[in-house]
């Protein structure tokens, strides 16, 4: 069974009056252990798949299969521990806490964790931070680090539950092309140790380093 | 418990951008906290203060006044004085009255003392009996009270009250030295310990001790007296002592049925009950005025933190996304609302405390600090916390990740 898996997924906003079927009829599985990326410009629909495969939305029609479980009714809070048991977001603007360390901010999904251990969640993200290569920026606060910095700080909180799935939006779209290649490196060296990645991009280089790469165009796959 | 410190520390640094603001939202609680300790201490003080004055004005006394007495705020006045209680009287409640153990009649007058050229122009002279030390619990400090004899045989002796003594004497002993009292010279047998000032509000330092039989003969040639202290047997038979004080005292002054009584019976107890309830009424107005202050703290909290909430959208949306639950979200507000609300009541509590202790010192009131001020403290902190910060979590629940992520 993969990862996850989509079944003709619709996903319709209504915009006052009209309705705007953004997602028109996805079909989509990804295998454990795939690097994949989704290409398509802007409007294309692919940040509403992307909400859709990381369980912040729901479908509207069709259905959604996450880790052999089905998505498409859960309520609210059930899609929050979902989240937080299977998936690691990373985002095009970072989204770190600017108030916390950046250990806390590795720490925040432990919060959620129905079984977590103070100690073990601390060593843990210690390790991870190392992974990332940021060990002796633990105590720093977000706006001492680089953008390059920022984003490893969000992988590492994205690595902290072990999930199944990193998802990432546009994880280069705000680092310069010699940051943005060591952040791909990064997330490719995390699909070799068995991870699996799906980058959402409009960007060609950042497409380049997944296995497989599907286009979106008008809420539609189209290769 | 780790998620609770770790969110707070979180929630701390965030507060530290609205440091003037967090400081007066919590500012309403900060004085709710600080009339509540005030007025609880103070009004244990009080009441312990009360239960002082009791004991020093004798345990199971009663005081018989003549004349009758009216009550206008909390000083009494005497309305008239009648001339009808005499020293009889006092022998016959002594006799007639089971519940009494021991009666001490007095009288009182204001007199120009003098000690060589040292010149009182006014200080209460009182005429009392012997037994009057053991009477009300006020003891002789230097030399001895005077006797029985003393009394029988009109003896020219005089107890001075301890700011009599000094004003007179000084820092030298007056023990056996002669004073004038008025036109009576009078051999000082004795000094009074500090006492204070007694239910009735009259300085017991500030007064001189002479035999009752030698003040009615040498210094007012009258008959009938102003007071006499009654002893009653126990506590408990201190009503029944007045009853029976009462009947005596109306078929010896021949008052009819209907007709209004010439003397007035007090009971130390009556005194006291009607400060307590003066006492009482302090402790509910500063009960309404910290209740008032704890709205007032509740709706600055609300609105500091509907401001918070509103600032914290994007980081309500990364929660969301990583995993919180809306109910997370909720405890995580309404433990930064009762946590801010505390921090508030414990300043008020600390400063609240001082206070009290300053206004001890300086009123001279008995120390004494009433947990329950705490613990209504406490509790109050914390609902107003609660209470202020259910509307603004309710309002971050509602905060969805997809709408903040991304826009």
């Amino acid at each position: 069974m993969p990862l996850c898996v989509l079944e003709d997924v619709k996903k319709t906003y209504r915009i006052g009056e009209d309705e705007v079927e953004v997602l028109k009829g996805i079909n989509l599985q990804v295998e454990r252990g795939e690097f994949i990326a989704i290409m398509g410009p802007s409007g294309s629909g692919k940040t509403t798949l992307m909400n859709i495969i990381g369980c912040l939305d729901i479908p509207s029609s069709g259905r959604y299969i996450l880790a052999d479980k089905e998505v498409t009714h859960l309520s609210d809070d059930e899609l929050s521990v979902l989240r937080n048991e299977h998936i690691g977001f990373v985002f095009q603007n970072f989204y770190l806490l600017p108030y916390a360390t950046v250990l806390e901010n590795v720490l925040l999904p432990t919060l959620y964790m129905e079984h977590s251990k103070n100690g073990l969640a601390r060593k843990r993200a210690r390790e991870i931070l190392e992974l990332v290569g940021l060990s002796d920026r633990a105590k720093f606060k977000p706006n001492q680090l680089s953008g390059g910095q920022q984003q490893r700080v969000a992988i590492a909180r994205a690595l902290i539950n072990n999930p199944d799935l990193i998802l990432a939006d546009e994880p280069t779209g705000q680092l310069d092309s010699k940051t943005a290649g060591e952040i791909m490196d990064l997330l490719a060296k995390m699909n070799e140790q068995g991870k699996t990645v799906a980058v959402i991009t409009h960007d060609a280089g950042t497409a380049a380093y997944a296995r497989k790469t599907l286009r979106i165009r008008d809420g539609l796959i189209v290769d | 418990m780790r998620r609770i410190y770790l969110n707070l520390m979180i929630a701390i640094r965030s507060l530290y951008s609205f440091k003037l603001r967090t400081g007066l939202a919590v500012l309403g609680v900060f004085l709710g906290t600080f009339s509540l300790i005030l007025v609880s201490n103070l009004s244990a003080s009080l009441t312990r203060k009360g239960e002082m004055e009791i004991e020093k004005l004798g345990r199971d006394l009663l005081v018989v006044r003549s004349g009758t007495i009216r009550r206008f705020g909390g000083a009494s006045r005497l309305l008239s004085e009648a001339t009808t209680l005499t020293m009889a009287d006092a022998a016959a409640i002594a006799e007639g009255a089971p519940s009494v153990l021991d009666v001490s009649p007095s009288s009182h007058r204001t007199f120009p003392v003098r000690y060589e050229r040292n010149v009182l122009a006014s200080i209460l002279v009182t005429g009392v009996t012997s037994n009057y030390p053991n009477l009300r619990n006020f003891h002789v400090k230097e030399g001895s009270f005077f006797t029985v004899q003393d009394d029988e045989g009109l003896s020219r002796v005089a107890v001075l009250g301890r700011k009599v003594a000094e004003k007179l004497f000084g820092d030298s002993d007056p023990l056996g030295r002669n004073i004038l009292i008025w036109r009576v010279p009078c051999r000082v047998v004795g000094v009074m310990e500090e006492k204070g000032v007694d239910l009735s509000n009259v300085d017991q330092d500030n007064q001189i001790f002479v035999p009752v039989n030698t003040f009615l003969r040498r210094f007012v040639n009258k008959n009938y007296i102003s007071t006499i202290y009654v002893q009653s047997a126990g506590s408990a038979s201190t009503s029944a002592a007045k009853r029976q004080i009462e009947s005596i005292l109306r078929e010896r002054h021949s008052i009819r049925q209907g007709k209004r009584d010439d003397f007035t019976v007090i009971d130390a107890k009556d005194v006291a009950a009607l400060k307590s309830q003066a006492t009482s009424m302090i402790t509910i107005l500063g009960r309404v005025a910290a209740g008032i202050s704890f709205l007032i703290g509740a709706i600055g909290i609300l609105s500091i933190m509907i401001l918070i909430v509103n600032e914290r959208r994007l980081e309500i949306g990364i929660r969301r996304a990583v995993g919180s639950r809306s109910r997370d979200i909720i405890t995580q507000f309404l433990v930064e609302s009762s946590f801010i609300s505390l921090m508030g009541g414990a300043v008020g509590v600390l400063l609240g405390f001082l206070v009290t202790v300053v206004v001890f010192k300086v009123s001279r009131l008995p120390f004494t600090i009433s947990p329950e001020g705490f613990i209504i403290s406490f509790v109050a902190s914390v609902g107003t916390g609660v209470l202020a910060g259910i509307y603004p979590s309710r309002k971050a629940m509602s905060i969805q990740p997809v709408d903040i992520i991304r826009s």
